[in-house]
């Protein structure tokens, strides 16, 4: 099992290399499996059902979903032995759905058939440090003149703003806006959309490409940065093709010295 | 241990001697809202005598070391700067008009809150004249008749304070922030939020919540900026509240629903508030009462079970000196800081000789226990917004300590608010609703609408009933609504009853609560090895 912070630009390639007939992009309940250490999740998707990873700590880059909401899976299916009964989806990228569903409900108790053997977080305390505490990306950095324009790509949940997610990308721009005392940030919020492997394309609310631009507008300034902002949105969904679709749910922001 | 209900409360179905006690009781009831003057001198005159209760103005000493007694053992309070004369002490001083001080409500025997059995004994004693019974929030309301026990109903029973705050909620710039749900009052037994003067629709907008004092010690640790503290809200991303002098942000976690960012506002506003003290405090006041709020340490120091808590030798973690000790600001959820770090010492121990050691050994050996249930027994942690919403997944297989995880305190370690189900339904305690139930519910009842057009909470949906909106109350925001911040769980055992709205009497309560809100199925011996835990903090 490789379970490892995959940077964003690595994914991007590695994904783009898979055929895509092994790719699979669906909406379905969320299933928690019980183990004798920490509970797995899986998913159900024409009679098949996949694993999407387990639950560990906030360091990880798999998230568990909710009971109680639908999720909306993008992954890639491997020929690896199956964890917990599901035929392993890597890299697998999820997001919950906003609405309750509150038929998504499904809860299985520990199976002796099904063990955890990585381990690198307990259910309980941990052992002092992260889970992927070395995989986690740095912190912000000192900035080195000459000063340049540069580009943030913010991502989000489907069809959602800020969350408990952000907090590192926010200190990155504020970090980089002040130590070049920046004159000048444009943020653009987009709207996403997603094609499904049976063909349905989902695309995220109307208004949430100006939500997006607006909120992180307010939050930069909020947290002082003085630069001048122009907010501007893009409220037609990005086209989806069904390949890493969850980067169209984003916004971007430029900030210019 | 357990206060009964107070007399002349107001319990239907009981109402003949209801009448018969509130007439016994309450011959200074003058209809008066607020209570003279006068009687505030009368009151200093009869506390003159040491004992367990501290009133305003006492001028008595606060020895470097002290110890209280409790019904669990003793608790014990240590002034790390040494012993304070509170003559002339400003937080021990009636500052304001009404009579009040800060020990009215935060008293060195109750671990610095108030307990209901103190709260008793003082409307017994004073016939409920004391200032702690003043209208402006030692009432269920101030229009009611002053005086009455039916009147200070919560306060008597459940040890509850009335917080009101305006709505909707202001920033702190002063600008209104617009709710994203629609806030209405279903049920209303106290009569404050559709009063015309001090209600929802006065033109004055309040809502009235009713919550216990929190514990007004160990502050160094529970306003640590040294964890987890950034400019963004770990729990949701958005801005994080400022220290109004430093401009930087601070932990949050002061406060049911964190609206004070500092010690220094949250003094001001309790000035102003619970002590009716016209004018602002001098900065010679504010520098006194801090100085005295961040040296205070207070902890269980022995135990009717377990003995002296604060052997050489013994379980690091308890005791007041262990305290003043330890490290702020630690998050305690690994097996290096500890959230309660205990060592081995009282695992594995002799039989002892006699009874008494014997039984004392036992009972160390159930704290023992009592700390791995609390640290180890993983359970289904489900639905509880701002613990399942912060990438762990819902459910949680985890522990008590996921949620407690500051190192000593067991509160969250920063933005330490969440929804355990105690203000919002179905979890929240509600008297049955059927026709053989004597007993009527006692706190207000508020629906709230999420608006269609944002997404619902995520576990509650866009339409949720609670008694306390918590967070939401000051954020306007959907996901908040029955967020409370968690409490230190230290003196517990002078403390009772527990959770921001008293909900539960005993430390049993306290405990039967999750076994229900998240289906544990504890043990008998579980639940007894808890509570014993519980009881020396
Ligand atoms: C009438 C009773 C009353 C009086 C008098 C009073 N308080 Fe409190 N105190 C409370 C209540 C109730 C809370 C909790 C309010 C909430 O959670 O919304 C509280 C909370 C606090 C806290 C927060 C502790 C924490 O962990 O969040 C501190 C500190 C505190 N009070 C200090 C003071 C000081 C200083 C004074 C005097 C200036 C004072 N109090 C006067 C009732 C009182
Ligand atoms: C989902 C997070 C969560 C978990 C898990 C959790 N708690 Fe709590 N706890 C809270 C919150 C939030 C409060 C404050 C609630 C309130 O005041 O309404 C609290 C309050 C308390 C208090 C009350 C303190 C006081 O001063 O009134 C005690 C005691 C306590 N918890 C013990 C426990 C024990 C024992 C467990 C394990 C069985 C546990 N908690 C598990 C969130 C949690």
């Amino acid at each position: 099992m490789k379970i490892r912070y995959v940077s964003l630009a690595w994914l991007a390639i590695s994904l783009a290399a898979v055929a895509d007939d092994a790719r699979l992009n669906f909406v379905s309940c969320p299933i928690v499996q019980d183990t004798p250490t920490v509970p797995c999740w899986l998913a159900d998707y024409h009679g098949e059902r996949y694993y999407l990873g387990i639950q560990t700590d906030v360091s990880a880059e798999f998230q568990p979903p909710y009971l109680g909401h639908q999720v909306l899976v993008e992954g890639v299916v491997t020929n690896r032995p199956r964890i917990c009964g599901g035929i392993v989806l890597e890299p697998v990228k999820i997001s919950v759905l906003p609405e309750l569903d509150r038929s998504c409900n499904t809860r299985l108790p520990i199976d002796p058939r099904y063990t955890i053997d990585f381990n690198p977080r307990p259910p309980g305390p941990s052992l002092g440090r992260l889970a992927f505490a070395d995989a986690q990306p740095p912190g912000p950095q000192p900035v080195k003149p000459p000063f340049v324009t540069k580009e943030f790509t913010v991502f989000f949940d489907f069809d959602q703003g800020i969350t408990f997610r952000h907090p590192r990308d926010l200190m990155n721009i504020v970090h980089y806006a002040q130590e070049t005392r920046a004159k000048n940030l444009t943020v653009t919020g987009y709207r996403g959309a997603m094609k499904l492997s049976d063909g349905t394309v989902l695309s995220e609310s109307e208004a949430i490409a100006e939500k997006r631009a607006r909120q992180l507008a307010e939050l930069l300034a909020g947290a002082g940065v003085t630069a001048a902002m122009k907010t501007s949105w893009q409220a037609e969904p990005v086209p989806a093709d069904g390949i890493d679709d969850w980067q169209s749910r984003s916004a971007k922001v430029v900030v210019t010295p | 241990m357990r206060p009964g209900r107070f007399p002349g409360t107001g319990r239907p179905g009981h109402r003949t001697i209801l009448i018969g006690l509130v007439a016994g009781s309450c011959f200074l009831a003058s209809g008066g809202d607020r209570p003279a003057m006068a009687q505030t001198a009368y009151n200093n005159a009869l506390e003159e005598a040491p004992g367990s209760w501290w009133g305003p103005g006492a001028g008595r000493r606060l020895a470097a070391e002290s110890e209280w007694p409790n019904a669990f053992g003793t608790l014990g309070i240590v002034n790390a700067a040494g012993p304070i004369d509170t003559r002339g002490h400003p937080f021990f001083e009636p500052l304001g008009t009404n009579g009040r001080a800060c020990v009215t409500c935060h008293q060195p025997a109750d671990g610095m809150s108030l307990s209901v059995e103190t709260i008793q004994r003082r409307w017994r004693e004073t016939n409920g004249t004391d200032p702690r019974f003043a209208a402006v929030d030692g009432k269920n309301c101030p229009h009611l008749p002053q005086g009455e026990p039916a009147s200070h109903s919560l306060l008597l029973n459940r040890g509850l304070i009335r917080v009101f705050v305006p709505w909707p909620p202001r920033a702190a710039d002063g600008k209104p922030i617009e709710p994203e749900f629609d806030l209405e009052v279903v049920r209303d037994p106290t009569g404050c939020n559709t009063h015309p003067e001090h209600g929802l629709h006065s033109a004055n907008p309040m809502v009235s919540v009713y919550r216990r004092p929190r514990p007004a010690i160990n502050l160094r640790y529970v306003a640590s900026n040294r964890f987890g503290v950034s400019p963004f809200i770990g729990k949701n991303g958005l801005l994080a509240s400022v220290d109004p002098d430093t401009k930087k942000p601070v932990n949050m976690n002061l406060m049911a629903d964190a609206r004070e960012p500092t010690l220094k506002t949250q003094m001001q506003s309790a000035a102003s508030g619970h002590l009716e003290m016209p004018g602002t405090l001098s900065p010679q006041q504010i520098a006194q009462i801090l100085g005295f709020e961040l040296q205070l340490y207070a902890a269980q120091v022995s135990s009717h079970g377990a003995g002296r808590l604060d052997e050489a030798g013994g379980p690091p973690t308890l005791g007041p000196r262990a305290l003043e000790r330890g490290r702020d600001g630690v998050l305690g959820n690994n097996t290096t800081a500890y959230v309660f770090p205990m060592g081995e010492v009282w695992k594995d121990l002799p039989e002892g000789t006699g009874d008494t050691e014997a039984a004392r050994n036992a009972f160390r050996e159930s704290v023992a226990r009592g700390h791995d249930a609390f640290f180890f027994r993983t359970f289904w942690i489900q639905d509880s917004m701002h613990i399942n919403s912060v990438g762990l997944g819902n459910p949680i297989k985890r522990t008590c300590a996921t949620c407690h995880g500051m190192h000593m305190l067991g509160m969250d370690t920063a933005n330490g608010w969440m929804d355990l189900g105690t203000t919002n339904l179905p979890w929240a305690m509600e008297p049955p609703q059927d026709p053989w139930s004597t007993s009527k519910p006692e706190l207000p009842l508020f629906r709230i609408t999420c608006k269609a057009n944002l997404p619902p909470h995520p576990f509650l949906g866009r339409e949720i009933y609670t008694q306390d909106p918590g967070r939401a109350l000051i954020s306007g925001k959907c996901d908040d609504v029955g967020a409370i911040v968690l409490q230190q769980m230290r003196a517990l055992a002078a403390r009772a009853p527990y959770f921001s709205n008293g909900s539960a009497p005993t430390l049993r309560e306290v405990v039967d609560f999750y076994d229900r809100r998240y289906n544990i199925q504890y043990t008998e011996q579980e639940k007894q090895d808890l509570i014993n835990f519980l009881s020396v903090l």
